[in-house]
């Protein structure tokens, strides 16, 4: 699904020039679970911001299901990243001013989904992740695990092939945390590819690869075999 | 689609509300001004165009100099209007009328009124001015010598409820007139207005004598330019007879040197604001004031917008976050860009509704400044709805783009990510927009001190004469004329009464000009000239300068004598002037009667501030139809009584109407003063307004600044230091902006100034003063919020993150 070939991220200010990712090349395939791990700076989230085409590499290829995208211009990438791609931050990122329910249906909204059948497809998902009963509630009026399922959701509305999450549990405490693990898990196992940074190993340890990165090169690969399912 | 971004607009407005309340009220201010002025503009743009045809009605004038006398002014001769409607195919019908300058008493039966505007008209009148007859036929109203018509208004006065049609009335208790007619008030404004009617038909057929304001109305479709050629060369045969008559010369002689005789016609509808001739019949309105108007509106509203530009790219940050989530989930920079100008638009829209209600509670103030008759919802209320619509749209999408496309171009992992706030974007242009709206608030409040300077210095100008505890009395009878320097005694009894005399005329009025020939000199001497009595020096208090006043033990009835005022003895090069003779010019035959010049007097005003003083000579008549009094200050209205008492007995038919001498001289000014409080009004709008932005800029920046505040204040940075470092940024901003104003505003007054024949200079105290203001006000604005931040807890500061 996924190809990077030698890509490069230089990050420029008026004196100092710093390389964010040097060359980084790997592959993902549609419906695996990869962790990208590694300590601060090293580059993971510009990577993931990369892959989910929020930013633009110097250098070097990007082919996504099968088309190159590393040098399309926004109006492009955002058109590509509308149909594909579901984003969950660290920081939930919810919009204050919109309900639960408006925060899940507005990628709907700018995919000109029609009203009724948005109703319906938000109706389902907030169902399906247990926040029905808070759809006319405000983000500030929720638990961050409440925010972060509710992320999850807006992420999963309109069904994309891919789901880039960054530090998902980052904010939240244990239980909570695990809630929304086993929320992408079950993604997972419906066929969704999901491609995660996290500093957890505990997290980590629900994807089938992880991928080390160390200033902003890979430094391992290896495969879990003991991947932690739902239980 | 746009149900979300209105939710979303109204959720946010109400999130942040202090900044919503600037916001709209901001531009509630600038949209209440912009109507306020396009419906002064539109009554004042609207003068005649109720009359049926007033496309095609013009009214003639004469431009003239003969002899060095010279003319200017919409007046014509008797026979003019009949020549129109006699001699010329293109026209359809023409008027003449003759106005009635004082008040006339018109009686019927036991009641007596006070007509103020009555005027006499030919029976064409109504075909020109198609006035809605309640009685009566306008076709045949003024038919006749002894035809009146009345307004509703002036025949409810007279008459009562009772319909006055057939009934006779006595006009100025010389005439029987009958009333034939009774119009309605015109529906909308016009350069003259009038109570009533009489019909004039009789036609004096001199032409050289201008004492009618003529109006013709052409056929459809006849070029006004191709009819002035005609009307010209058909008057000039006429005026040969006359030119042989009284100048003893033929036209072709006349024109052989500098003197011309051009007769003129303006459009109808064009006099209300651009005709500033002698003798209008009422002082007009000035286009100069509308443009100024206009002006100043510009500038609230530009100052409004830019407090809406700058707010909302201030407030950027906060919004910040929601635009990186808006465009990973899917958003373009278009769907961005609509979202936000959607919001500016709904703002404008409130800051609308907030409008009319803002004008609602202006209007009668502004009404009584600019002396109009405004309220919302008459005859236009459908243009100024559309205006205010078109405006506010504008507004809404003018003042919005910039931070539309500011925010929306907002990269998503900058946004998501990182702290927004760090990010500086727009700072420059919102430094900008400051110093714009502290630029043109500093023009207008300099613009205002020199208005008002100005008009002090009119009020306070020496005019040359006293004229406080003078009252003017209009004579009206024969009798009172002839025998008023016999009565003068009977006044003089009581001793309140310090001095009385008469005049030919008194302010308001313009002087008659004649030509006078000095003894040595072969030139005629073009001079106004002024009747006076012997008293008259004494009770105005004016000053001679050169030689003696009038004195009625020095002289003898047998040959004329006169004063000159300054101007006269400057202007016309006569050196030594007192002992001198000369005579005036009584026409072309040789009886000059040669008298002295026994004293030269200071320059006195007596037509308004405004107009240039007149070289003028005076003499001692007997004729004289205004007289005045002098009285003490005490117990003015015993003395008043006294005089009304007294004057009854002399003058039984028409009692003792009176104005004060200062009251009449001041109305002249009222233009400018209205002008001025306008301007005064608009530029403390002008000046709340950019301390509102100020405000709401200062508090954002104080905000974006906790940080660095908490760690100063830890670091030992006192309150009045983290204060100095707040306001110094804005400081830099308004003096900016005192620099770009000052050459401005100079220009501008200067300007401004050149349309005063008496002007002050330039002063430099209201620079400095409005730099001073302005900074005063901007640092009180600022200090506010600079105070609340610096006296914050640290730690709040420091927990931001």
């Amino acid at each position: 699904m996924i190809k990077l070939n030698e890509l490069t991220k230089v990050y420029r200010t008026d004196e100092i020039e710093s390389t964010a990712l040097n060359a980084v090349s790997f592959e993902i395939n549609k419906g695996e679970f990869v962790s990208i791990m590694g300590p601060s700076g090293c580059g993971k989230s510009t990577l993931l911001n990369i892959l989910g085409m929020l930013d633009k590499p110097e250098s070097g290829s990007y082919e996504f299901l099968g088309n190159e995208v590393a040098h399309l211009k926004e109006k492009g990438r955002s058109d590509v990243r509308k149909k594909n791609i579901g984003f969950i931050f660290q920081n939930f990122n919810l919009i204050d001013e919109l309900t639960v329910f408006e925060n899940i249906e507005l990628p709907l909204l700018y995919n000109k989904v029609p009203s009724s059948e948005r109703k319906q497809h938000v109706n389902e998902l907030i169902e399906k992740i247990g926040i029905a009963h808070r759809a006319s509630h405000f983000p500030q009026q929720l638990s961050g695990g409440q925010q972060q399922r509710v992320a999850v959701a807006r992420a999963l509305i309109t069904k994309p092939p891919l789901i880039l999450a960054d530090e998902p549990t980052g904010n939240l405490d244990s239980s909570h945390g695990n809630e929304v693990m086993e929320l992408i898990c079950d993604l997972h196992e419906a066929g969704t590819t999901i491609i995660m940074v996290t500093h957890s190993s505990h997290d980590a340890s629900y994807s089938d690869r992880i991928i080390n990165l160390m200033d902003g090169q890979i430094v391992s690969e290896k495969k879990n075999k003991l991947a932690k399912t739902a239980i | 689609m746009f149900k979300n971004y209105i939710k979303v607009a109204f959720r946010s407005l109400n999130k942040n509300r202090t900044y919503a309340v600037i916001n709209i009220l901001g531009l509630a201010l600038g949209l209440s001004v912009s109507i306020l002025v396009f419906m002064f503009i539109k009554d004042e743009t609207s003068y005649e165009k109720h009359w049926d045809g007033y496309e095609r009605v013009y009214r003639t004038g004469i431009k003239a100099s003969v002899m060095g006398q010279t003319m200017d002014a919409p007046v014509s001769p008797s026979p003019m209007a009949n020549t129109f409607r006699t001699e010329f195919t293109d026209v359809e019908t023409a008027t003449r009328i003759h106005t009635i300058k004082q008040e006339i008493m018109v009686r019927y039966e036991q009641t007596k009124v006070y007509i103020q505007k009555a005027v006499q008209a030919d029976s064409t009148f109504f075909k020109v001015f198609d006035y809605e007859f309640v009685h009566g036929d306008p076709k045949t109203a003024l038919i006749g010598e002894n035809s009146l018509v009345l307004t509703e208004e002036s025949a409810k006065k007279i008459f009562g409820d009772v319909n006055p049609i057939g009934k006779i009335v006595k006009y100025d208790n010389r005439q029987d007139f009958i009333v034939k007619g009774i119009v309605k008030e015109p529906k909308g404004h016009s350069h003259f207005q009038f109570d009533m009617f009489m019909s004039q038909n009789t036609i004096r057929n001199v032409w050289m004598s201008n004492g009618n304001y003529t109006y013709v109305k052409l056929k459809e479709g006849i070029d006004a330019n191709a009819f002035l050629t005609k009307m010209r060369r058909n008057f000039m045969k006429k005026i040969e007879p006359d030119v042989e008559r009284f100048l003893g010369t033929t036209v072709e002689e006349l024109f052989k040197g500098e003197s011309y005789y051009e007769y003129q016609i303006m459009p109808l509808k064009d006099i209300h604001l651009h005709s500033k001739k002698e003798w209008e019949i009422q002082q007009n309105g000035n286009i100069i004031y509308i443009y100024v108007f206009i002006g100043i509106a510009l500038m609230v509203i530009i100052i409004a917008g830019i407090n809406f530009m700058n707010l909302s790219t201030a407030r950027s940050g906060k919004r910040a976050k929601e635009v990186g989530v808006r465009k990973v989930s899917g958003a373009s920079k278009k769907m961005l860009v609509i979202q936000f100008l959607t919001e500016s638009v709904i703002q404008s829209f409130i800051a609308l509704f907030l409008a009319f209600i803002l004008v609602e509670l202006f209007l009668p103030g502004f009404n009584n400044i600019l002396e109009t008759e405004l309220y919302l919802f008459n005859s236009y209320i459908g243009e100024t709805l559309v205006f205010s619509l078109i405006i506010t749209i504008f507004y809404g999408l003018f003042a919005g783009s910039y931070p539309a496309f500011f925010l929306s171009s907002f990269q998503p992992i900058a946004v998501l990510k990182g702290d927004f706030t760090k990010t500086n974007g727009g700072a420059l242009l919102r430094k900008i927009l400051v110093i714009t709206q502290f630029t043109a608030s500093t023009i207008l409040i300099i613009g205002m001190i020199i208005i008002f300077k100005q008009i002090s210095f009119m009020h306070n100008k020496d005019i040359g004469f006293k004229g406080d505890q003078v009252i003017v009395v209009p004579i009206q009878t024969d009798q009172m004329s002839k025998n008023f320097r016999n009565y003068k005694s009977v006044f003089l009894k009581n001793s309140n009464v310090l001095s009385a005399t008469r005049a030919s005329f008194y302010p308001g009025d313009t002087p008659n000009q004649n030509m006078y020939l000095l003894e040595g000199k072969k030139d005629q001497l073009p001079l106004w000239n002024m009747d006076v009595d012997y008293d008259f020096f004494k009770t105005l208090d004016i000053k001679m300068l050169d030689g003696r006043k009038f004195d009625r033990e020095k002289e003898s009835d047998s040959l004329p004598y006169f004063i000159l005022n300054e101007t006269a003895v400057k202007n016309l090069n006569i050196q030594n002037a007192v002992g001198r003779k000369m005579s005036k010019n009584e026409g072309s035959s040789d009886n000059s009667n040669y008298g002295n010049i026994i004293g030269v007097v200071k320059d006195f005003h007596i037509e308004g501030f405004n107009s240039e003083i007149r070289p003028m000579v005076l003499t001692i008549s007997n004729d004289l139809w205004f007289a005045s009094f002098k009285i003490a200050n005490k117990d003015m209205n015993g003395t008043i009584d006294f005089l009304e008492k007294e004057w009854g007995k002399l003058e039984t038919s028409h009692p003792f109407r009176y104005t004060f001498l200062n009251e009449k001289f001041g109305k002249l000014l009222r233009q400018q003063e209205n002008f001025g409080t306008m301007f005064l009004f608009l530029t403390i709008l002008a000046i709340i307004i950019s301390a509102m932005g100020l405000y709401g800029l200062a508090s954002y920046t104080a905000a974006q600044r906790t940080k660095e505040i908490g760690i100063r204040k830890v670091l030992g940075a006192s309150v009045s230091e983290v204060m100095r470092m707040l306001t110094k940024d804005f400081i830099k901003l308004v003096l900016i902006a005192n620099i770009f104003a000052w050459p401005i505003t100079y220009l501008l007054a200067k300007n401004w100034l050149s349309n005063f024949s008496y002007q002050i200079d330039i002063p430099i105290l209201p620079f400095v003063f409005a730099t001073l203001l302005a900074l005063v006000i901007a640092l009180i604005t600022v200090s506010f919020q600079a105070y609340q931040a610096a006296i914050s807890d640290p730690v709040e500061a420091l927990k931001y993150e």
